[in-house]
């Protein structure tokens, strides 16, 4: 009884101090967030006292349209200012003042993308860690995520390093402009690093607090701790979100980029939230790129099967989470692009069908390589298996149908062509590869591609199980019909579309991707559900997997971080000669949009000097690794995801 | 049925041509499958290598020779390349196919008999000269006219301003697309889309298409085709030729005040991004009021079948 009650109050102790904590972590917010949105945040011209204490006699207050919300507020802000080309509104090196920006901007968004993401994936292996009845494998999962909590603080510091030299950058190169956004922006840049501070103290808790609450209900408390730091975390990045978005959909602000007072007008501007979404879902398919790019140099290294055993599975796992998030990637980026069509038509036209959609077919590159080499990761997968040898038949039918489905996504609506060849075409439009060109076929194929990857992964979860349950033959045969059904739906709908109107066609992308879904989740549960207590064929053995598949991995992480990269300077360049879309023009002389050669170059270069960077980190992170990785000898039974071995 | 036999007695079909194209190399692949199947239970095993390079071949031969009118060479070195990849994919995806896909190549290398000595000889002689040849050919002045990025459709601006009224082209709308009460319609077309504009009753959406008719074949048919194709009698003095309506991507794919706006500044109004500006269509505001403008827009939807761009 008196263990009982000691127990109980350390239970209250430990709810306390998380309660305290979390609500000094979020104060700042509270805080700083009701001050800006009852406009107490001033611009520097109008930073004279507030309304309250004027004379009875003063001015009346100035009031104007909210250029996106249609609201009226009052003036508070001065307006965008007019810039022009010299010393004063764009000092600089003799040097692109723009490029050494991008620069700076990309690498501290890759190791902020990283470093937002690694915790996710951490809290979701601590969890998995608590959740894991066998003990050793409990350690085995905790270990991992140590691991990984390790480097990513590392990273971490890199990141506010990278950010410094970032602001650094925007002050004495665009010292207008960044005046100008900060003038808006005060409470939120003030939000942003009190934020930063609650970050970094919760990730310091978590990683030197990891021993001490090893155990018990402390290990619970730690891995909320986990929670905390994801949605300080996420709200971070969403803040930072807020600047980008508004440059690009600027809302809050008179047509003259007068700021009216109502700072979540100024935040929650029409992009933002797709922004926040498809950001939220790269960063975690670009973090488990890394890892999964850091367990197979790991991999390819390894002295010992035992160290292979370990990065084969690493490898896997991470491989794993990345691609869950990279599945409803495209779906958010549809949202986007919408909400960008539905925003300025123009802007729409520029990315999708303008200056900008030569990046855009390398977009399409970029997307299927990540689904081709899932899959190629996969089907190299089923090696490790004994008996999964059944399986392999069928992959070159799967290899057709992607290798199809990608010359489709590939086929570019404007082709690039000589003069003769135009002619002999008889026009820019080719009556075959013209149809394959449109959104309709666009999506008909992706959607394919990302159903013909769910079987391969319903593929590797059975390699080398039988299924036992009694039901088996009527589960497969629903499967099949599943399958046969998405297939058929997909590629009616594509086909229908095109004899509808547009704003038809675009709904139709939602039982599109309905279908997908369906086999995703259904099609996963349902065989999970199968292959519990399914007889084995045969052990898996991690680390007797090709070399290959290890490059497939490695592959994987680089085409995130080049679309990445690819996608971050889509974004920006479809401002034009815009700072803030439709109300600061950049007057510099680098207001020009780059050719598609020099921006593939840069960035080349940034994922390059990333890479070499990260891979300082990593080097740093082994430097503390005292012993080999807990031993996963061969054969040995570990984990995975999904509940599949 | 008719289709199918066409299909069968090896023609492509106008309108099926696509899913022609998909559904014949999917029957190629599954005949290849099927042949090395039937070889290898007959005792005669080809090795991969082998049959990775048949399949190449064949694709580049059929993507070449096959497809009418000619695929550009752009599009045929990424068909070319993603073939490549799928078969890589394929003959790597597992461990003994990797083997016997690796065995001549490396039987070739160590060049133990007298005919793989032989090969390899041909190879480590030739091979420069091919990287040479490469070289020489890459370097050799080139007379062909360049190749022109252009973009096809340009962003438009927010607003258009034509005989001296200007039309916000994010929210203007034809005042011709009307119900039989007068008011705007997205769905008139659907309705209307077997009617005949020539029927002395039709309803004013249908004569407003007629009205629109009758300028198409006034002014544009003689570039654009009396199809609407693209293909009018003097479309091939013009580089690029003139725009097919009929295909998906031209004004299926836009705004109908896009189209307005292009019709009425032509191509002289194409803006910067439009490099490098081919294009003769003259502006149109200059020879045709307002009104006829959006009725023979009209008239090229209706025509076509395709529906003009909107937004929910």
């Amino acid at each position: 009884m008196a263990t009982l009650n000691k127990q109980a109050q350390k239970k209250i102790w430990a709810f306390f101090a998380l309660g305290t904590f979390v609500g000094l972590l979020l104060m700042p917010l509270f805080l700083s967030l009701p001050v800006g949105a009852s406009g107490g945040a001033p611009a520097p011209a109008a930073s004279t006292a507030p309304p309250a204490a004027q004379p009875a006699d003063a001015k009346p207050v100035e009031k104007s349209r909210d250029i996106w919300y249609k609201t009226e507020g009052p003036v508070i802000g001065a307006p965008a200012p007019k810039t022009t080309d010299g010393p004063k509104d764009y000092p600089r090196y003799n040097f692109e003042s723009r490029v050494l920006l991008w620069v700076a901007n990309q690498q501290h968004l890759y190791y902020g993308s990283f470093v937002l993401a690694v915790p996710i994936f951490c809290m979701v292996v601590e969890y998995l860690g608590i959740i894991t009845k066998d003990k050793a494998l409990a350690r085995k999962y905790d270990q991992l995520a140590y691991d990984f909590v390790k480097i990513s603080l590392t990273a971490y510091s890199l990141t506010a390093i990278l950010g410094g030299i970032l602001v650094f950058t925007y002050l004495t190169l665009y010292p207008t402009f960044f005046g100008y956004l900060a003038s808006i922006f005060r409470p939120v840049m003030h939000t942003y690093a009190l934020l930063f501070v609650a970050e970094s103290g919760t990730l310091y808790i978590y990683y030197y607090g990891w021993d001490k609450m090893r155990e018990g209900f402390l290990k619970w408390v730690h891995v909320s701790m986990s929670v905390i730091l994801n949605v300080i975390g996420t709200v971070l990045m969403m803040l930072a979100n807020s600047w980008i978005a508004f440059m690009q959909s600027p809302a809050g602000v008179d047509a003259d980029g007068r700021y009216l007072g109502n700072i979540w007008h100024v935040i929650h501007t029409t992009l933002w939230n797709p922004i926040n979404v498809h950001r939220i879902l790269g960063n975690m398919a670009f973090g488990g790129g890394v890892v999964a790019a850091y367990a197979a140099y790991r991999f390819l290294t390894a002295k010992t099967d035992e160290e292979r055993a370990h990065y084969d599975w690493m490898g896997y796992v991470a491989m794993f989470i990345g691609v869950c998030f990279l599945i409803p990637l495209p779906f958010a980026g549809y949202w986007l692009m919408r909400e960008v069509y539905a925003y300025r038509q123009q802007m729409g036209i520029t990315l999708m069908g303008g200056l900008l959609a030569w990046l855009f077919i390398i977009q399409a590159v970029m997307i299927g390589a990540l689904f081709l080499t899932t899959n190629y990761y996969l089907w190299q997968g089923l090696e490790r298996m004994r008996g999964a040898e059944r399986y392999q038949k069928y992959i070159k039918y799967m290899v057709f149908v992607l290798i199809t489905c990608f010359i489709v996504w590939l086929t570019p609506h404007t082709m690039v062509m000589t003069p003769a060849e135009l002619k002999a075409m008889g026009g820019q439009q080719h009556p075959v590869l013209g149809n394959y060109g449109v959104m309709s076929a666009k999506n008909g194929a992706i959607n394919t591609i990302i159903t013909t990857t769910v079987l391969s992964f319903i593929m590797y979860q059975r390699g080398n199980k039988v299924p036992t349950v009694k039901w088996a033959p009527l589960g497969d045969a629903f499967l099949f019909g599943l399958f046969t059904m998405a297939y058929v739906n997909i590629i009616w709908l594509a086909v229908y579309g095109y004899y509808i109107p547009a704003n038809v066609r675009v709904g139709l992308s939602v039982p599109q991707v309905a279908t997908t879904l369906s086999c995703l989740f259904i099609g996963v549960t349902l065989n999970s559900i199968m292959m519990k207590g399914a007889k084995e064929l045969g052990p898996t053995v991690w680390g007797q997997i090709s070399v290959r598949s290890q490059y497939a991995l490695i592959m994987l992480a680089t085409a995130f971080t080049w679309m990445m990269g690819l996608m971050g300077y889509i974004r920006s360049s479809v401002r034009l000669f815009w700072h803030v879309n439709e109300i600061m023009r950049d007057n510099s002389p680098w207001a020009f949009t780059h050719t598609i050669g020099f921006a593939a170059n840069m960035i080349s270069f940034n994922v390059l000097f990333f890479w070499m960077t990260i891979l300082f980190v990593f080097w740093l992170g082994s430097l503390g690794v005292k012993k080999a990785p807990a031993a996963a000898s061969v054969g040995q039974k570990v984990p995975v995801p999904a509940g599949s071995h | 049925m008719d289709v199918i036999k066409q299909m069968l007695t090896g023609k492509l079909v106008e309108g099926y041509m696509p899913m022609q194209m998909l559904f014949e190399l999917g029957s190629f692949a599954l005949l290849f499958i099927g042949a090395f199947y039937f070889l290898g239970k007959n005792g005669i095993k080809v090795n991969k290598l082998a049959q990775a390079t048949g399949l190449f071949v064949f694709s580049i031969l059929y993507f070449t020779y096959r497809i009418y009118p000619p695929i550009p060479f752009s599009v045929r070195a990424i068909y070319a390349t993603m073939t490549l990849i799928g078969i890589f994919m394929w003959v790597s995806s597992t461990e003994e196919s990797w083997k016997d896909f690796r065995k001549p190549i490396i039987a070739v290398a160590d060049a133990n008999t007298a005919i793989t000595k032989m090969i390899r000889t041909v190879v480590v002689v030739l091979l420069p000269f091919l990287v040479g040849f490469m070289g020489y050919n890459s370097m050799k002045p080139n007379v062909d006219e360049p190749i022109e990025l252009r973009t096809v459709h340009p962003a438009p601006p927010a607003s258009t301003k034509v005989h001296g009224k200007t039309f916000v082209l994010q929210t203007a709308s034809s005042p011709y697309r009307v119900d039989d009460a007068g008011k705007y319609s997205d769905t008139i077309q659907k309705t209307h889309i077997d009617g005949n504009p020539w029927d002395e009753k039709a309803p004013p959406y249908l004569q407003y298409v007629r009205e629109g008719g009758q300028i198409f074949f006034q002014n544009c048919h003689f570039c654009h085709g009396d199809n609407l194709n693209g293909r009018g009698m003097f479309a091939f003095a013009f580089n690029p030729i003139p725009a097919n309506f009929t295909d998906p991507g031209t004004i299926a794919q836009l705004q109908e005040t896009f189209v307005f706006w292009r019709v009425s500044k032509g191509g002289i109004g194409l803006p910067r991004e439009g490099f490098p500006w081919a294009s003769v269509m003259p502006p149109w505001e200059q020879h045709l009021t307002v009104d006829e403008i959006w009725k023979v827009i009209l008239f090229e939807y209706w025509h076509t079948g395709y529906y003009p761009r909107t937004w929910d």
